[in-house]
């Protein structure tokens, strides 16, 4: 597997991004989410989104932003093989810290049959989450220093 | 990529608490892909934090449905809030602990606790160290949805977690 | 908190707490005439963790404040059918509405009485109210 929720940029600004994951049965862990009622896992739209603010907020020099903080974030319809999320991800403003706040949702989009219906789009995903640097700590406890 | 975040239950007071641990190890796929090594920078292998809100939620979903003896369907229905402060690199071992919040008929809150092993570099073994709280809540599918199409057989509480189950003792709760 | 010395407007301000952290709504944003569907933009699932989240900011030691499931947001309110007529409810289904959401305010409702625009009946005030009322009882 790949750990990749972005198959494609559709629209691309300093501060939005819009971007689409295909939910495909070839993926593997759908297999075990859920066995016998496969469904793209809520905590992958929010990976999604994720990968999507992070390719939007490159610009600010750090390519390697990770997920810091989620804030009242709902799921809400369920987004199966065939369908696709259509995502989109504004930066709302940088936090105390010099974190990055930003807004995310997702639409569901029943696949090409309905193309042309006028079916209401249902939200799939929608809350806001803060990026911020990597933060890698020691394995180990530093040793205490001996003077 | 198989879709179980949890490695093993460690700790569990019915309809109180429960706790798990997730070993992250370099064998699993997707920490090469989070992130690779580019032009500017070595590879970075650390734990997705979305991956730790699994964790966290399958943690918490199995406490919510011993509750009702995994008759019902329990999904995640929203993150309330979660906070990792700190990244959890290959070699290291993940803590949830979970503990009930509130429950209704529609559906439960709880409230979790992330933390990493730090080991000790002398030959004592270590401790947890907390790095982050994700705070959960959980729809009873049935009670929400009703109508819709869903299979009639609990799904969510699949063989993997019935195994993870057995191994700590606890398929008596199971039906 | 001591409950017995709460005003409205303390409850307004626990209220709208508790609004700001389940909706992730701007304070400036949670007025009293806020309606939690349209203006607030809240989900089924929202209503939810605003039931836990004032049970556990307005209950003490002494008193706990336990809401039941549909005393704040009443379900199946088009089940019987001589409640709703042409999509409109009915003097009996006015009557079931208040009779079951006290808390409400349905003068402007009244005048459309529209199903679908029943869900505009919840507005922040109404919560307010829902706490107050329940506090003193």
């Amino acid at each position: 597997m790949k750990f990749n929720l972005v198959d494609t940029i559709l629209d691309q600004q300093p501060d939005r991004i819009r971007t689409v994951k295909q939910v495909s049965l070839a993926e593997e862990y759908l297999q075990d989410h859920f066995p016998t009622f496969p469904v793209l896992p809520g905590v992958m739209m929010v990976e999604a989104m994720v990968q999507s603010a992070r390719k939007m907020l490159a610009h600010h020099g750090d390519p390697r932003l990770v997920l810091g903080e989620v804030k009242a974030l709902k799921f809400g319809a369920m987004v199966r093989p065939g369908d696709a999320l259509d995502i989109t991800v504004e930066f709302v403003r940088t936090t105390d810290d010099g974190h990055y706040l930003c807004k995310g949702s997702g639409l569901v989009r029943r696949s090409v049959l309905h193309a042309d219906s006028n079916a209401e789009q249902e939200t799939a995903v929608s809350g806001r989450f803060v990026m911020r640097p990597l933060k890698i700590a020691s394995p180990t406890k530093a040793a205490p220093t001996h003077s | 990529m198989r879709w179980m975040w949890i490695d093993r239950i460690i700790d569990f007071e019915e309809g109180r608490r429960l706790s798990a641990i997730k070993n992250v190890s370099l064998a699993e796929e997707h920490l090469h892909d989070h992130f690779p090594a580019d032009e500017h920078s070595d590879a970075q292998p650390v734990m997705p934090a979305s991956l730790m809100i699994e964790g966290m939620a399958q943690t918490a979903g199995i406490l919510v449905g011993t509750l009702n003896r995994f008759r019902e369907k329990v999904i995640l229905a929203k993150i309330v809030s979660a906070k990792i402060d700190t990244d959890v690199t290959p070699g290291q071992t993940i803590r949830y602990d979970a503990e009930l919040e509130s429950n209704h008929a529609a559906g439960a809150a709880t409230n979790g606790i992330v933390s990493r092993w730090v080991f000790n570099s002398d030959s004592t073994p270590g401790e947890w160290e907390r790095i982050g709280e994700i705070n959960l809540l959980f729809s009873h599918i049935d009670q929400n949805f009703s109508g819709l199409d869903f299979p009639k057989e609990n799904f969510v509480f699949s063989d993997n977690f019935k195994m993870i189950l057995r191994a700590a003792g606890l398929d008596r709760l199971a039906d | 908190m001591p409950t017995t010395a709460m005003t409205r407007e303390d409850i307004f301000k626990n209220v709208q707490e508790v609004l700001e952290e389940a909706l992730g709504a701007d304070p400036e944003d949670i007025t009293p005439s806020a309606t939690l569907t349209g203006d607030l933009e809240a989900e089924s699932i929202d209503f939810l963790d605003i039931v836990f989240r004032l049970e556990k900011k307005f209950s003490t030691p002494a008193k706990p404040f336990k809401i039941s499931q549909g005393e704040l947001f009443p379900e199946n309110l088009m089940e019987n059918p001589a409640w709703v007529s042409n999509g409109k409810f009915t003097d009996a289904g006015m009557d079931m509405l208040r009779k079951r959401m006290p808390h409400v305010n349905f003068s402007e409702f009244e005048k459309d009485r529209s199903v679908n625009k029943v869900s505009e009946v919840f507005t922040v005030d109404a919560i307010v109210s829902f706490v107050e009322r329940k506090l003193n009882s």
